[in-house]
């Protein structure tokens, strides 16, 4: 955990020694803050220091996790990721169509998940499109693309809400396996793969050094355009697989089902100090920021708070982080827009 | 080859009339009549596909419905205008309805100025934030929408509540002059008002240089910071307003009831051709564009289109109008 966070440290090092202190600050903090919150809730509550409530958290945590692992690499990038509820929407009733249910006859089971992530990542592809060929601001696109995500999916919910019979969909939330979820595994698995994306290709790098310095990647001859347009569709295709997951949790389809996760993820990342000017960060930080999010969620449930204040408090922490970010060089950011 | 590259002029006409002062071509008049064409085609459209539409029984109903949307696009032009952006109107249009029907039994008519001015001051902190702290408007705003749609679903318990006394707000039922809606009266006096304010006062000069050059406007010792406060506060007023609104013409308040107007705000805006990247635009140019994309809303099921192709619509629509009056000279990387 610590060693690849140290050594993406040293990669982004070495060229701006100003800010390295608020860095490497920033890279220890969130870890400890989930060791602080996990310890105050445990003493504030005896539900919450218990097993079972361990496994609930990590299970709660998958599809957030998963959604978190792409819009890790948009911001990555400095730009930013609005379209979560449309993607999520649209592959979550895709799925649900494709796969045994009480709709139609389908029943495609893994090729059906397949199509919903392809569907997500065309998507995503429309926002990264977009933004490099019409040259539109990314929230602009993704705002855009997530009103279109919406559409699609009333278009194929079309009044009738399709309830999934396929067993392995719906085992995927029920089973499981050394005491976690499926779901839960497979959102480990994402991290585990979006994690490599980002150190070891040539994607996770150019979108590393598109937020540290778009101008200078793109004078060393680098086309920077197609490699925007893929880190879109990457991002579309976690937020389509995590739409799958919500799928199976509710063993429905549902329009909303991504409804909240665009702001979840956005907080997991920035708490997990990924920054929103893009250049660090990474898919690692943001699991941690994703922990961070659901044990605070799953706390503060359990001491007697309105889960109503859930967005409320998601809220407070991306402004408080944001600002804690930006705080050092407040002096040389006269501009803000 | 298309990224850090500055767009030449020529190749991006809407943009033109922004930078350059004197001879704007026909081309770049049209793009600028833009949502007054607009309208009218789509009048025309709507009278061909139902003769019936264009009757004063069915505009008055379209201008009608049209009002909050007016009012919070009017408001939240100022904020784009200075190069920002308010994503928080429709949450804190919502908030307000809550507020208003809850403070409505104990206050009576005074309400509606209560409401008014306490999303004014919801709207003021948020500019303060972002203007003291230093945090990108569209960060404070979103952190702003999920803030203030939590507190809306705690104090009203995630229900709606009824209107209890309609004789406060029946005025807004009214009509002047026997056709003109009062609520849509009122959206044209807000808009008007805040247009003549500006215009007669330097801070339309304020506010278009922060939104050209927010550095150079500073420099120049424009008061950047209190303009960008002012013009949260107006978006966050005219919230208010548009939530009274919507209150009265549901006789309820809805943690959720505005939800749903934050992007035909935002298309409304676009559409009218007031530049993202700020000092380009108007408020009248919001108007027209929240009466287009009124107009779309109406006319969709008239001419037979399924309302799920509404959302589609909008997203493309956002899309397109950004693309077409984005001031690309300014910003030399888009994220």
């Amino acid at each position: 955990m610590t060693s690849p966070a140290k050594a993406d440290d040293e990669v982004v090092r070495a060229p701006r020694p100003q800010p390295r202190r608020g860095v490497s600050l920033g890279d220890a903090g969130p870890p400890i803050a989930l060791v602080v919150i996990i310890g105050i809730f445990s003493l504030l509550s005896p539900d919450f220091r218990t097993i079972a409530n361990l496994q609930n958290v990590m299970d709660a945590a998958a599809v957030l996790a998963v959604a978190t692992c792409g819009i890790s690499f948009v911001l990555m990038m400095g730009s930013i990721d609005l379209s979560v509820p449309g993607v999520m929407g649209a592959s979550a009733i895709a799925v649900a169509l494709l796969v045994a249910n009480n709709r139609n006859d389908n029943d495609l089971g893994l090729l059906g998940v397949l199509v919903a992530v392809l569907l997500g990542a065309a998507l995503g592809c429309l926002s990264g499109m977009a933004l490099v060929s019409l040259k539109v601001p990314s929230f602009m696109t993704t705002l855009g693309v997530s009103a279109v995500g919406l559409g699609i999916a009333t278009l194929m919910f079309s009044g009738v809400q399709p309830n999934i019979s396929d067993a392995m969909l719906r085992g995927w939330a029920v089973n499981r396996f050394l005491g976690l979820a499926y779901l839960t595994w497979i959102a480990l698995g994402c991290v585990l793969v979006g994690w490599l994306i980002q150190r070891y290709s040539r994607l996770g790098r150019y979108a590393y050094a598109i937020g540290g310095a778009e101008e200078v990647l793109a004078l060393s001859g680098v086309k920077v355009a197609p490699y925007k347009v893929a880190v879109f569709t990457l991002a579309g295709s976690f937020y389509a697989l995590a739409g799958v997951m919500v799928t199976s949790q509710l063993s429905a389809g549902l329009v909303q089902a991504g409804k909240g996760y665009d702001f979840a993820a956005i907080t997991a990342a920035v708490v997990g100090g990924t920054l929103l000017t893009g250049g660090r960060g990474g898919v690692l930080h943001s699991a941690v920021g994703v922990l961070l999010v659901i044990v605070l969620q799953n706390g503060l449930v359990q001491i007697g708070v309105s889960p109503y204040w859930q967005g409320g408090v998601q809220g407070l922490i991306v402004v408080a982080a944001v600002s804690a970010a930006v705080l050092p060089q407040r002096r040389r950011n006269q501009v803000t827009k | 080859m298309s990224t850090p590259v500055i767009a030449d002029p020529a190749s991006n006409p809407a943009a033109e009339p922004a930078v350059v002062k004197g001879g704007p071509t026909l081309g770049q008049r049209v793009t600028s009549f833009m949502p007054v064409i607009a309208l009218v085609a789509l009048l025309t459209a709507l009278t061909i596909a139902d003769p019936d539409f264009l009757t004063q029984r069915s505009l008055t109903a379209a201008v009608r419905t049209s009002a909050p949307l007016v009012v919070l696009a009017a408001g939240a032009t100022l904020v784009v205008l200075c190069g920002g952006i308010d994503l928080s109107i429709a949450a804190l249009c919502s908030l307000s309805t809550v507020l208003f029907a809850m403070w409505l039994p104990d206050m009576g008519g005074l309400t509606i100025l209560a409401v008014i001015a306490a999303a004014g001051a919801i709207g003021a902190v948020q500019g303060l934030a972002h203007v003291l702290l230093r945090i990108p408007s569209f960060v404070v705003t979103l952190g702003g929408l999920s803030i203030f749609s939590a507190i809306a679903l705690v104090i009203s318990d995630a229900g709606p509540i009824r209107v209890v006394d309609r004789d406060s707000t029946k005025w807004l039922n009214l009509y002047v002059a026997g056709y003109v809606p009062m609520s849509f009266f009122v959206a044209l006096l807000v808009v008007a008002v805040v247009s003549l304010i500006l215009k007669l006062t330097p801070l339309e000069s304020f506010v278009k240089a922060i939104g050209y050059s927010e550095s150079a406007a500073r420099l120049a010792g424009t008061p950047v910071d209190k303009v960008k406060v002012a013009a949260f506060t107006v978006s966050g007023a005219c919230a208010g307003l548009a939530a009274v609104m919507l209150a009265s013409r549901n006789f309820s308040g809805s943690p959720t009831m505005a939800d749903n107007l934050l992007l035909p705000a935002v298309a409304a805006i676009v559409v009218g051709g007031t530049a993202i990247t700020g000092g380009h635009g108007s408020l009248w140019r919001s108007l027209a564009g929240a009466l287009v994309v009124t107009l779309l809303r109406v006319g969709l099921p008239i001419v037979g289109v399924p309302s799920a192709w509404e959302q589609i619509l909008y997203g493309a629509i956002i899309v397109a109008a950004v693309a077409l009056t984005l001031d690309r000279s300014k910003v030399a990387i888009i994220k």
